[in-house]
């Protein structure tokens, strides 16, 4: 292929992306603007999941734990504080911010750990995460809100609060799911962008090395300790602003979301996507929060699934069954994941 | 291979793409001043979202995969025998009631992203399981959307909404009235101490507010036991209580955890009686070893009265339930389901009386209804939003005979001290 037309073709294929998501607010009714904040939001927070467990080779079964952080992190920095809850009333931009570092933090609370233990032992210990971190959202009321969860404070930047209230653009009415999707490309954008540069420069290397190979990446001197616990607390920051962002769009925390549930999730995103690439996190992050929506939404028009209540498969039941297939089918078929296919081709070598 | 008709053809949906969006002022989502808002149609009934000239649609937001499957699916199907049944009659103001029913699977994202779906294209919510999820609604519900929620969880935290409406005592008032149960008829006196096995969750401190109030009240010191839902065996619990020597049990939890802790009570010989909330109790436990404790010393608080009740009421709609759906069971969930959706269709039925039929409407008729009885033992009175519908208890015991498996030992009854509780104060 010409050269000169390689060239174009990228760039033009890259706007015509970016203008379609850009022109989705003005068309896509709510729940689809809800759904894809929900992909975007999990397409963050894989991407931080890739590069521990992808790039380093570092499995994590608490993601859902710094998820959390993040969320009510930023419940309790920018909520008002009442008679029941306590909260911090900070301006919500510092509050989304902070809550970011917070969840940093948390993870090098437990970078001693993440930077000592590897593979199958990490997972067990961030296991206990999810067990500490359960325990604590229903039990610290205060902060938590226990049971029901609290609400959420609406983000507010450059003066736009990011709420109900309408907001008319070229006489489309914006709410705050129109207004959200907006901050949310933007974030992901950038965190993707991030992800990318540490992946392809010095930093990425390393990591690839320390998953190849521990000890010889340590003989090049590849500080490993040190490269493990940070690369830990960057993906615990990433958690942290998707956790941001979920909340943003939920409107309220609820400690039953934040379980191990959806830590499998986000393991099952970078493993149908692809482990070790950015493109992949994205890929397997839509396509694991969407999928259950467009079976639940579509079934009455699915074979072999009947309405609830009238006996028969039910759409959630239906919906689980093809899901676990759908992961059976790419872990068999296409065992590099969703994007592999396209880059296996680009670089055949002669060896393979 | 990419050619140059390739990049052209790319570059032109580019461009199209701008051009759509400079043109967004033609989508469909665009406002047309004077097209939205409420209209009249036939028969001069002002209508609005989710009401047409031939159909009501109602959204049911239940679960029917995750942990509450089985009163999700009872609830479910009493609701569509409830549609089958007055569509049957001709509908509401001419109209046909239709559900449009989504399951959950109890999964927070499920739930909020189904009310998103259905909050545009329905009337109101006829069921709404699970009250995190409700909470998580509830700034939409009364912010904008207005629509009438019935959720099927019996919280004091959900009241106080003109919108999401709590059909029947809430879990602290029912904790009330069967504490008063334990006290008037179970010899439980002032100065006794009462054990609470309850669940960490709302449900279950809850119904610890109502059972400190009422102990506050009656001079009974309350015997704390914190449960989580996973916990199935209630040894422990039990062996705690008994040394603590209560003269009286309030289970709110699960039925397993009934079940458990009954068996152990009889095997240990805690003499104590117990009470359940009504979520502590299901017919299947009869069949199991636990049975025959339970059908000697275990009552059940319920804000209604049994399926199995001898009432005209209860008789049809066990007919009726039976002929539809043969090989399920028959438990409470089936009369909640009927409940709420005959005090939906009551207050469908005074809206279309007052030819409104837009949500706006039928909030309105529902707080004129003072004196509604389902034909299940209680009447509820929804005038006041921050009041549970109804303060009444019944009081009941398992038995294996009853169509079921539950009978009446005290019928509908308010105590002194549920009366006087601010409840969610």
């Amino acid at each position: 292929m010409s050269e000169p037309i390689k060239r174009l073709r990228r760039p033009a294929l890259w706007t015509a992306g970016a203008v379609l998501l850009l022109a989705l607010p003005f068309y896509l009714d709510r729940f689809w603007l809800q759904a894809g904040l929900f992909a975007m939001a999990a397409a963050i927070g894989a991407i931080g999941l890739n590069l521990l467990t992808g790039a380093t080779g570092q499995l994590s079964m608490g993601h859902a734990f710094f998820l959390a952080v993040g969320a009510y992190g930023y419940c309790v920095l920018a909520g008002d504080s009442t008679a029941t809850l306590t909260g911090l009333n900070l301006p919500s931009w510092l509050a989304a911010v902070l809550a970011v570092a917070l969840a940093g933090v948390a993870g090098g609370l437990f970078s001693p750990i993440a930077g000592r233990l590897q593979g199958a032992y990490l997972g067990i210990a961030t296991l206990a995460l999810i067990f500490i971190g359960q325990h604590v959202l229903f039990n610290a009321h205060d902060l938590t809100g226990g049971f029901n969860g609290r609400d959420v404070p609406p983000l507010s930047l450059f003066g736009v609060t990011f709420d109900e209230s309408e907001l008319l653009v070229a006489a489309v009415p914006f709410g705050s799911a129109e207004k959200l999707w907006y901050v949310a490309l933007l974030a992901l954008a950038g965190c993707a962008l991030f992800a990318r540069g540490v992946l392809r420069g010095r930093p990425g290397r390393a990591m690839n090395a320390i998953r190849d190979h521990r000890i010889a990446a340590g003989v090049m001197g590849v500080p490993v300790a040190r490269y493990r616990a940070g690369v830990f607390v960057l993906s615990s920051m990433y958690a942290g602003l998707a956790g941001v962002l979920l909340a943003l769009v939920f409107q309220r925390t609820v400690p039953e979301y934040f379980g191990m549930i959806l830590s499998l999730e986000y393991l099952a995103m970078i493993v149908i996507g692809g482990l070790g690439s950015v493109a992949g996190a994205v890929v397997g992050a839509v396509f694991v929060s969407l999928l259950p929506q467009l079976l639940t939404r579509y079934s009455d028009a699915l074979p072999l699934v009947s309405a609830p209540g009238t006996g028969g498969v039910a759409p959630g039941e239906a919906s689980r069954y093809l899901y676990g297939a759908a992961v059976v089918a790419v872990v068999l078929f296409l065992p590099g994941g969703l994007v592999r296919p396209a880059l296996r081709r680009k670089t055949t070598t002669p060896g393979e | 291979m990419p050619t140059r008709t390739q990049v052209t053809r790319t570059t032109a949906a580019t461009l199209a793409a701008l051009l759509a969006l400079t043109a967004a002022g033609c989508s469909s989502k665009a406002k047309d001043s004077g097209k939205d808002g409420d209209k009249p149609s036939a028969g001069g009934i002002k209508t609005g979202q989710g009401v047409t000239d031939k159909t009501i649609k109602l959204g049911v937001l239940t679960d029917m995969t995750g942990v509450y499957a089985s009163l999700g699916k009872s609830v479910t199907q009493a609701q569509q025998l409830y549609a089958k049944q007055i569509n049957a009659d001709g509908g509401i103001c001419g109209r046909k009631v239709e559900l449009v029913v989504r399951d959950h699977g109890y999964d927070p994202q499920k739930a909020v992203s189904g009310y998103t779906e259905l909050s545009p294209q329905v009337l109101g919510f006829a069921q709404f399981i699970g009250s995190p999820f409700v909470a998580a609604v509830k700034q939409r519900v009364d912010g904008q959307d207005k629509g009438l929620v019935i959720p099927q969880a019996w919280s004091a935290s959900l009241l106080g909404s003109p919108y999401i409406r709590v059909i029947g005592n809430t879990y602290d008032v029912e904790t009330i009235n069967a504490v008063d149960f334990l006290m008037k008829e179970k010899g439980l006196k002032k100065g006794d101490k009462l054990g609470h096995v309850y669940f960490e969750g709302d449900y279950g401190e809850n119904a610890l507010a109502g059972a400190k109030y009422a102990a506050g009240e009656a001079g009974l010191t309350v015997v704390e036991q914190k449960i989580k839902p996973t916990d199935n065996d209630m040894t422990a619990q039990v062996a705690s209580l008994k040394k603590a020597g209560v003269k009286g049990v309030v289970i709110s939890a699960g039925p397993r955890q009934a079940a458990s802790f009954v068996g152990v009570a009889a095997a240990v010989k805690l003499q104590a009686p117990i009470i359940g909330n009504n979520s502590a109790f299901s017919p299947q436990l009869l069949a199991t070893q636990a049975g025959p404790a339970l059908t000697k010393n275990y009552y059940v608080a319920s804000p209604t009265q049994p399926i199995g009740t001898d009432s005209p009421a209860a008789k049809k709609l066990v007919a009726d339930y039976r002929a539809a759906y043969p090989s399920d069971a028959l438990d409470n969930g089936v009369v909640a389901g009927w409940t709420a959706a005959s005090v939906f269709g009551e207050a469908l039925k005074k809206a279309c009386a007052a030819k409104d039929l837009t949500r706006e409407g039928v909030d309105k008729a529902l707080l004129t209804i003072d004196a509604y009885d389902s034909g299940f033992g209680t009447t509820h009175d929804f005038t006041d939003p921050k009041a549970p519908s109804s303060r009444q208890t019944v009081v009941l015991r398992p038995d294996k005979k009853a169509t079921g498996g539950m009978k009446v030992v005290r019928e509908a009854e308010v105590s002194q001290a549920a009366e006087s509780f601010t409840v969610g104060g």
